[in-house]
């Protein structure tokens, strides 16, 4: 049985406790301390565009196995407002949040596998998970 | 991979040892050396920041936990400087690829316009065009029918860059298909007019000035959309005048009349053309009044039209650093014979 | 450089007072702004360029467009306070002929 831990995001306290599990997590699968900082880093930033955007939603994060592989992967779910023009929002350049000036490409950087799926006034999901190496 | 990171780890290490023993200035101008190569590998800064700390914690050995500890904040600030590096990286590449698109729109765009000189007894004939982005809203011609009437053609599209380009190649379309109205330019530009109105942005106009000489009557016919008006050189005289022709800019309502006039070139007399780029030039902050425009003019008149054009826009070019802020088309046509 | 627009709704329509610089940078918020309005059905638009020193082509270009926009509506277009440089403007271009420009009016320029 894999372990699961799930964080509602709310407020700011929330995106402490999803990245304090995240971390958590992280160091027990055995990423260094480098990678460490770097999931933790997406955690923070899926959970603020939670938070920023659509007021609630959940963190997701377990442990995954693959080919052999150990991982972390990461569900960021909400019922927001969805995500009108998705090309654009992973285009570089196009972060409006003030956070780290990443946004999801950013995210999309620091893990190795990432899926976005939205639909308009129905919510969004993303996914995204790095590979123990 | 694994192998640049072991030999970065050993070159970091011996870097660190030998600056930590020497102090040397030496050692730094390595340091500096060795983060140009740590670009090329594409080594983020937080992955320098947790290479100084493992190679740190090997040379010196109990570090206080505080210090160690510390570099989990430099870590995760560095985080967020890497991203933004990586961001600006991808960013740049997607410049350079959008650049190299537009070169080729520039070459595209290079070849709508006429080339070569046109070298006859009975005119001398000078242009320039020199866009102040890669892509330019002027639009200049110039032309020989079989009676060797020369019609030559000066039209600014507002604004300048790509979308000024486009609308910029619909007039020399357009143009392409009127030969027969090479000669009569008030229809000439009707038939432009009714063609941008239909093609153009409601809140786009292009300018125009067309005109047409004949060396057998030497008569120059021409007519104005809207355009900025030139100048005519009286040799005889030496004097200049504007070259003014009342007409509604293309593009604002279908159905525009425009008026023809005309004038007759004496031996050694010029028309002056030009697109708005030229009289919008700002020296000292000042924009260039005519009179000025004309003392440049006559500054050069003894030298042939195109070294006029030529120097004229060297000297504006330098008197504006070398920063144009339109596009700038600057034509001389000069009765020889 | 700035533009400040105030538009204020009369009786006899509504007044769009301009005052800075109508250019490449301020054009986008000329035409949000006078262009809903020059979309309203059979309303009087009056935009006063007193205080208004330069306008480039661009500039020139939104006006055509709220032209065009008024003449769509059924509305009405006037421009009034303009200095020596911005008629010239006009004039070159042959709008004057085209959109109703009062010539008095013009207050002193500072």
């Amino acid at each position: 049985m894999q372990v699961q831990t799930h964080v509602d995001i709310h407020s700011e306290w929330g995106i402490v406790a999803a990245r304090q599990a995240g971390r958590k997590l992280a160091r027990e699968i055995g990423f260094g301390s480098v990678d460490q900082a770097r999931i933790t880093t997406a955690i923070s930033e899926l959970a603020r565009n939670i938070y920023l955007y659509a007021n609630r939603g959940q963190i997701k994060i377990e442990e995954v196995t693959a080919s052999g592989k150990r991982g972390i992967k990461i569900i960021a779910v909400d019922e927001g407002p969805g995500i009108k023009d998705l090309r654009r929002v992973m285009e570089d350049g196009f972060t409006t949040s003030g956070g780290l000036g990443a946004g999801l490409p950013g995210v999309k950087r620091l893990m190795d596998d990432f899926n976005l799926h939205s639909e308009l006034n129905e919510g969004t999901t993303i996914t995204a998970t790095k590979w123990l190496r | 991979m694994e192998e640049t990171k072991i030999s970065m780890y050993q070159l970091y290490k011996d870097m660190l040892t030998s600056y930590l023993k020497s102090k040397s200035e030496h050692a730094l101008y390595h340091a500096q050396q060795f983060s140009k190569e740590m670009m090329e590998k594409d080594m983020s800064p937080e992955e320098t920041v947790s290479l100084h700390l493992s190679v740190f914690q090997e040379l010196a050995e109990d570090l206080p936990e505080e210090v160690v500890d510390s570099f989990d904040l430099l870590l995760e600030v560095m985080i967020g400087y890497g991203l933004a590096y990586r961001e600006h990286q991808s960013l740049r590449d997607r410049q350079q690829q959008l650049e190299s698109e537009l070169n080729v729109a520039a070459r595209m765009q290079q070849s709508l316009l006429p080339r070569g000189e046109i070298s006859l007894d009975s005119v001398d004939l000078g242009v320039i065009s020199v866009p102040a982005g890669k892509m330019s809203g002027d639009y200049y011609d110039y032309a020989l029918d079989e009676q060797e009437n020369i019609g030559v053609a000066v039209a600014d599209v507002i604004g300048k860059g790509i979308p000024a380009a486009m609308s910029m190649s619909m007039i020399k379309y357009a143009m392409d298909t009127l030969p027969e109205q090479r000669t009569r330019p008030a229809e000439l530009l009707e038939n432009l007019n009714r063609v941008v109105e239909r093609n153009i942005e409601s809140d786009m106009f292009i300018t125009m000035m067309y005109g047409f000489y004949d060396p057998r009557s030497h008569q120059f016919y021409y007519a104005s959309a809207g355009h900025e008006p030139g100048f005519v050189y009286d040799a005889h005289n030496d004097s200049f005048r504007s070259l003014e022709a009342k007409g509604l800019v293309l593009g604002v309502s279908p159905k525009v009349r425009y008026n023809e006039d005309h004038l007759k070139l004496e031996v050694g007399d010029f028309i002056v053309l030009l697109s708005d780029g030229v009289t919008e030039c700002r020296v000292d902050g000042e924009f260039i009044e005519r009179e000025q425009l004309v003392e440049m003019i006559r500054k050069y008149k003894h030298l042939s039209a195109q070294e006029i054009v030529d120097k004229i826009f060297l000297d504006l070019e330098k008197a504006q650093e070398f920063q144009l802020r339109d596009d700038f088309t600057l034509l001389i046509l000069r009765r020889k014979v | 450089m700035n533009l400040d627009i105030q538009v204020t709704e009369g009786e006899h329509g509504n007044v769009a007072y301009l005052s800075g610089e109508v250019d490449v940078y301020t054009a986008t918020k000329l035409k949000e702004t006078l262009n809903p309005i020059a979309e309203q059905k059979n309303s009087d638009l009056v935009v006063d360029l007193s205080e208004v020193n330069y306008i480039d082509s661009t500039g020139l270009g939104i006006f055509i467009g709220v032209l065009k926009a008024t003449e769509k509506s059924g509305s009405t277009l006037k421009l009034t306070g303009l200095n020596d440089r911005v008629k010239r403007l006009f004039e070159i271009t042959g709008l004057n002929e085209v959109i109703d420009i009062e010539v008095d009016g013009r207050k002193e320029a500072k």
